[in-house]
């Protein structure tokens, strides 16, 4: 197994990791919004922000240069850690309207904790010369966001690839080129259904780094443990925010439910918070209260995993458990069992 | 109790014949990397002519090897073979036999090659490009892999441009593409497949973007040329090609055994340099090409054979064999056989080379076995 703890010293303060960082999505629509979390789950005093989407809105941009910190825009306590991504995902369509000097200056004044540097992201659909060129550039990115950068927060290398050895061989490039603190692997989302090569990209990178890996997108309830046993540091998500939309209940072992296909029923099966005091048909109509019950969700797989490494249990077990009941995933997770048996 | 066996892992003692141990092949097949040519002059020097000229001047140039069954063709061109696979500027690819067309000749081609091989030529190929376009100077296949591992040049930044320099130099993208995916561990084994006309999925072909199936003999002089290509690009004199058993084409319909010839000589016609292929035939076959299709056999033009095997010759190649064995010279060459020994074990082969070697291995084990000093007619005329 190639779970680990670790722990991460940030200027507003420190998070063990693994850890799961929940997509904020302030300075989008209003109905995405991420309902409150901070405080109400003790796991997750960390946020996933886009700089880039923050910057473009101008009002809330406005406030941020004037004053107000990030922290009290988003209503959470002055020590929430932030990780602050470049936004790349957004490039995917249009043209890149940033440069690593100007993320760098939107992550500073955020206050973030972590930055994310600049970066293109790959599509499957893409040719691969234009794959290529992209990850060439995201590499670009990375080395003059490691040239300029200063200060406390820590500088996580943005790496694409969907093959093995592109991505072990941008990370060996960039470790010996720049100064990072951890790497950040993109590009996920577009092909997370193919388990396989997922699990084989991340193992990739894992074996390439010791530092800190970060997995963008896919910390969601399917994935989560996948990324645990293959020893990822950290992920984020906005899963529980999306699910909530699709009024899709989550649950670890079972995945998403939606709503509708249970009819009549008193009490769903979570003790969290907002199921344990609440009627289906009560939380049926709140979405806030599904985001948050989704959340929680997220936040009881993690603690699982976390329980059975403590508690001397075999971790592979409860995998081959967690992962009976869907034949995809457990194919993948037997992927990665195989895989990471010759790694270890 | 009797023993009806005696097993022992000590060396049979072969000392009396002042030998370390039996020389001769124990399987009358000829051995892989033969050490000991027992050839004829005339044939060695034919050999010889083709392959310096080629290796000397660049242009191709064919030669076919005749000579009946047992007269030690394949002996010839695998010999030939060993001696050219120490050259570190040519590449050397042997085919058993035909089969059933180009693509066959093609395949087994790129098959004696191996994986490894073609690999590491496209660890050649990334090493080229990357001296010209960065600061970094990789002179081989091993220190291109090391700089791509250690991060020292970026993947993404020489293969496009690798692919656009192989496709120019090769007119076959595809082919360049399938090369350069030999180093993606991902889709190494696929583009091994493509390469060797083995045959891959629609799906699996789209993963490297490649638009063509490798599945005729057209594709296959195709990319056979586009290999040759590429090679002359990296450096290289030139490819030999040794195709044995070229008699069995005789078996194939006449209108396959015309498309067959056909591919050759359309490989032939485009490339006229660095090429060079030896043929080992029947010479009844070569015969019937020869007439039948002049097209095919004035491209190649030049033809030796191999004779018979005489006493002189048997005489030289046992000596030959004995010496690979002998702690020092000893005055009598072919002891502990006699003339007229060996001329009754050449009479019963019928001047069959393997046949020989088989015999003498077997006869020299018996005389050491029964401590004869000497294997005379007798002994010989016993042990058949
Ligand atoms: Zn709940």
């Amino acid at each position: 197994m190639l779970y680990r703890r670790r722990k991460l010293d940030l200027p507003h303060g420190k998070v063990q990791t693994p850890v799961l960082f929940p997509v904020r999505n302030i300075g989008k629509r209003s109905s995405d919004n991420t309902p409150a979390y901070v405080g109400t789950i003790p796991d997750f005093s960390t946020a996933m922000i886009n700089a880039r989407s923050i910057r473009n809105r101008e009002p809330m941009w406005n406030r941020l240069t004037n004053g107000v910190t990030l922290r009290e825009e988003m209503d959470v306590p002055e020590d929430t850690i932030v990780f602050a991504d470049s936004g790349g995902f957004d490039f995917t369509a249009e043209e890149i309207d940033t440069t690593p000097a100007e993320t760098l200056d939107t992550q500073a004044q955020l206050g973030a904790d972590i930055y994310g540097t600049v970066d293109v992201p790959l599509s499957r659909e893409n040719r691969a010369a234009e794959n290529q060129r992209r990850i060439d550039q995201s590499v670009e990115y990375a080395l003059e966001a490691s040239d300029r950068h200063t200060g406390d927060a820590l500088l996580f290398a943005s790496v694409h690839g969907y093959d093995p050895e592109t991505i072990r061989n941008s990370i060996q490039h960039l470790e010996k080129n720049g100064d990072f603190d951890g790497y950040a692997l993109g590009s996920m989302v577009p092909i997370r259904t193919d388990y396989k090569k997922v699990t084989k990209l991340v193992l990739s990178a894992r074996q390439a780094t010791d530092k800190h890996l970060h997995v963008y997108g896919l910390g969601g309830i399917v994935y989560q443990p996948l990324l645990l046993y293959l020893g990822v540091d950290s992920f984020d998500s906005s899963a529980f925010i999306r699910s909530a939309g699709n009024r899709n209940y989550l649950i670890p072992g079972f995945g998403g439910e939606p709503l509708r296909n249970i009819e009549s029923l008193d009490r769903l099966p979570c003790p969290c918070p907002v199921c344990g005091q609440r009627e289906l048909d009560e939380i049926r109509e709140d979405r806030t209260a599904l985001t948050k019950h989704n959340l929680w969700a997220l936040a009881i797989e993690l603690r699982r995993f976390r329980y059975v490494v403590e508690a001397g249990r075999d971790v592979e077990e409860y995998l081959d458990l967690r992962f009976q009941g869907n034949e995809v995933t457990r194919r993948a997770y037997e992927t990665a069992k195989q895989q990471v048996r010759r790694l270890t | 109790m009797s023993n009806a066996f005696t097993i022992s892992d000590e060396q049979q003692d072969y000392s009396q014949y002042d030998l370390n141990a039996n020389p001769f092949p124990y399987s009358p097949v000829p051995n892989e990397n033969p050490e000991i040519y027992c050839g004829q002059q005339h044939v060695s020097d034919k050999i010889s002519s083709t392959v310096s000229s080629m290796l000397a001047t660049g242009k191709s140039k064919h030669l076919v090897v005749t000579g009946k069954y047992g007269n030690g063709k394949s002996h010839t061109l695998k010999y030939t073979r060993s001696l050219l696979r120490d050259r570190e500027d040519v590449v050397v690819g042997y085919v058993a036999q035909p089969g059933d067309g180009f693509l066959d000749i093609y395949h087994e081609f790129v098959y004696d090659l191996g994986f490894n091989r073609i690999q590491e030529l496209a660890y050649e190929y990334l090493a080229s490009v990357t001296r010209d376009v960065t600061d970094t100077n990789p002179m081989g296949a091993e220190s291109m892999e090391s700089l791509i591992d250690e991060g020292d040049v970026l993947l993404s930044d020489i293969v496009p441009e690798a692919i656009r320099r192989l496709s120019d130099v090769t007119k076959f993208a595809d082919f360049a593409r399938a090369i350069v995916h030999m180093v993606y561990e991902d889709t190494n084994l696929y583009a091994w497949q493509w390469l060797t006309a083995e045959g891959i999925r629609y799906e699996q072909r789209k993963e490297m973007e490649i638009h063509s199936a490798l599945d005729d003999d057209t594709m296959g002089v195709r990319a056979f040329t586009a290999f040759k290509n590429m090679l002359l690009d990296l450096g290289y004199t030139g490819v030999f090609v040794f195709v044995d058993e070229f008699e069995s084409i005789a078996r194939l319909t006449p209108k396959n055994e015309q498309a067959t010839l056909n591919s050759i000589r359309h490989l032939m016609d485009q490339n006229s340099s660095g090429l060079c292929i030896l043929f080992g035939c029947a010479p009844e076959v070569w015969q019937d090409v020869m007439s039948e299709y002049h097209a095919f056999s004035e491209r190649i033009g030049q033809e030796v054979s191999l004779r018979p095997l005489t006493s002189e010759h048997l005489y030289e190649l046992v000596e030959n064999y004995l010496d690979k064995e002998r702690p020092s010279t000893v005055e009598s060459r072919i002891r502990p056989f006699t003339e007229e020994s060996l001329d009754l074990i050449l009479q019963r082969s019928q001047g069959n080379v393997r046949q020989v070697l088989a015999l003498c291995s077997r006869i020299l084990d018996d005389a050491a076995n029964e401590n004869r000093q000497e294997i005379t007619v007798d002994f010989v005329e016993e042990a058949i």
